[in-house]
């Protein structure tokens, strides 16, 4: 009898399967849950010319902008939520460093339906009026075969690679949502089922029988997954709903930091260039922070 | 005019109201007599001085107060997906859109998934609450930058849900935290959520035969619109003193002369905001005598 595959790999296996230009969409929301251990990798290597599709992005898009990994992010949203405006996207676009494509949220929503189903267009009635629409040459109008009306043939998100954080995984790549989880671990799945190259990150690869124990969980089903690397606190600073929680004095710190070029360069030398890997990564943050953003989910 | 001048006057009681109602609490009383029962209102989770007052806790305690009133059917969508939330529970106001905080506040119903519970294209959210950096003078609003936006001088968020709340949601209320001219401007550097640019006619050429904005509310006034010409219009101002200086602090041209003083809540009105809908003074920071 043949054993089934170990998708398992290194978060330096990841890096490889985003190659300098690739079309990238991050999984996560606004200030939570990003496959941060990814991203600061992606730095490390040096990456160039990224282009980043999203829906509500924060932290993981300021920092890869700020770095000078990206060309292109199109998406709803950039910036800190309750720690404010992202000040390293802010300062590559007002110097023209960073071209953005402005979509609507749910438009962004839709643009990953639109690969999950393989269509080659997502159809919206309702951007007439807006910049969105009047500086986006790849949105087209057309007429409604139905019933005559302008409609607006929108692309599709059609990310090359995605790449989530998420709380566990089996080693062949069956990724578990908790079950008291939020919209933002919907739309990582929705992310994940659009595209052919998958990579996730988790908290904690897990024997295959707990994951036959939570199987209604299971929403991205191992052919789904490319590659499944374990990365304990990859999300940090940014929360894992269930299990940690959003690292508030790191966010202050990367704020205050990237008032200035100078000051977020000393952040990437101390946090990304630094330490060599995620391991060194989490003991430059220290284990008695990490240790105190805990949270329990139920008991 | 700064944003600590705004803050303070909040809170400061309007002339002439009855048991001195605050700003924040008349414009919260005038937006729940506008709220029909069986209605679904949407806000957001804004963070952050007076745009979290504008932005999230009077849209709250304006349609907690509806349901108190004539409105028991209302739905509240708080940060758009969790269902009738319990803000009595609370000790403080979140400040986090999709932490364990709002996970745990007990609800009707949340949103796990997109699509989720409510369809938004089919007119499913009969309000919402938004705000902006810029509104203009047909009542279009920016969220996404100042300036050129092929090279911005500020780059802001981007336009994150507007696009959705100007055209599917049934009607818009545009919360504005601050009134200073440069808030306040005859065309937007960026139009994120339409308003009628040529009037309902104008909206019907760009396809948009639904939503729009119903009224801008700032810490001076309230605009609605005439929205046969396309054009915003003094509803009423807060204070005389808001009447006289409106032009002043307004980019676009405004005629406050003949405005009435935006209505003042009744005395049952005030002891329900009070006593049943924010009685720790978590939503408008006051508590019940």
């Amino acid at each position: 009898m043949t054993n089934k595959t170990s998708k398992v790999g290194s978060i330096a296996d990841a890096v490889t399967l985003i190659p300098d230009g690739t079309r990238l969409a991050i999984g996560g929301f606004a200030i939570y849950q990003h496959p941060m251990a990814v991203v600061r990798a992606l730095i490390r290597a040096g990456r160039r010319d990224l282009a980043i599709v999203g829906t509500v992005n924060g932290n993981e898009v300021d920092l890869l902008v700020g770095a000078g990994c990206v060309k292109r992010v199109e998406t709803s949203y950039v910036g800190l939520e309750k720690y404010g405006l992202a000040p390293n996207f802010r300062r590559a676009v007002e110097e023209g460093r960073v071209e953005v494509v402005d979509y609507p949220e749910v438009l962004s929503f839709d643009r990953f339906r639109a690969s999950q189903e393989n269509f080659t267009f997502w159809p919206c009635d309702y951007l007439g009026g807006t910049d969105v629409l009047a500086r986006n040459p790849d949105i087209k109008p057309f007429i409604c075969p139905a019933t005559g009306r302008t409609l607006h043939a929108v692309p599709p998100a059609d990310p090359e690679v995605v790449v989530l954080h998420a709380i566990a995984a089996d080693e062949r790549g069956n990724v578990i949502l908790p079950q008291r989880h939020l919209l933002p671990q919907g739309l990582d799945v929705i992310m994940a089922r659009g595209c052919d190259t998958v990579i996730v990150t988790v908290e904690k690869i897990v024997p295959q029988s707990m994951i036959r124990r939570h199987a209604a969980q299971v929403q991205i089903p191992s052919y789904k997954t490319t590659l499944v690397v374990e990365a304990p606190w990859g999300a940090h600073p940014t929360a894992l709903l269930g299990r940690y929680a959003t690292d508030d004095a790191h966010f202050r710190d990367y704020v205050a930091a990237s008032a200035s070029p100078d000051g977020f360069a000393a952040y990437l030398d101390r946090y990304v260039h630094g330490p060599a890997d995620h391991q060194a990564y989490l003991d430059a943050v220290g284990p008695g922070r990490l240790g105190s953003l805990t949270e329990f989910d139920t008991l | 005019m700064s944003a600590n001048l705004n803050d303070t006057l909040l809170d400061r009681a309007l002339d002439g109201t009855p048991d001195g109602a605050t700003l924040a609490e008349t414009i919260a009383v005038n937006l729940a007599r506008s709220f029909a029962d069986g209605e679904v209102g949407f806000t957001g989770l804004v963070t952050g001085g007076a745009a979290a007052l504008f932005g999230t806790s009077i849209p709250l305690a304006a349609m907690s107060l509806a349901q108190a009133m004539h409105a028991p059917n209302l739905t509240i969508l708080l940060a758009g997906w969790s269902h009738n939330p319990d803000l009595g529970s609370l000790s403080v106001m979140p400040d986090s859109e999709f932490d364990s905080v709002l996970r745990d506040l007990p609800c009707d119903a949340q949103m796990l998934t997109y699509p989720g519970p409510w369809a938004i294209k089919r007119g499913d959210i009969d309000f919402g609450f938004s705000s902006g950096v810029q509104v203009d003078a047909v009542g279009s609003i920016n969220s996404v930058c100042i300036g050129d936006p092929a090279k911005p001088k500020v780059r802001l968020v981007g336009p994150i849900l507007q696009p959705e709340h100007m055209t599917l949601f049934g009607r818009e209320y545009v919360m504005m935290p601050h009134h200073a001219r440069r808030n306040f401007v005859e065309k937007v550097d960026y139009v994120s959520g339409v308003g009628y640019p040529g009037g309902l006619e104008g909206r019907k050429r760009l396809g948009l035969n639904h939503g729009g904005p119903e009224w801008v509310v700032t810490p001076k006034c309230v605009f609605d619109f005439d929205k046969e010409a396309g054009r915003i219009r003094v509803k009423s101002v807060h204070r005389d003193a808001d009447r006289r200086d409106l032009a002043e602090h307004t980019g676009f041209a405004v005629d406050a002369g003949n405005a009435p003083l935006t209505a003042a809540p009744t005395k049952d009105e005030l002891d329900l905001l009070r006593r049943h809908v924010d009685p720790n003074g978590i939503l408008l920071g006051r508590r019940a005598a």
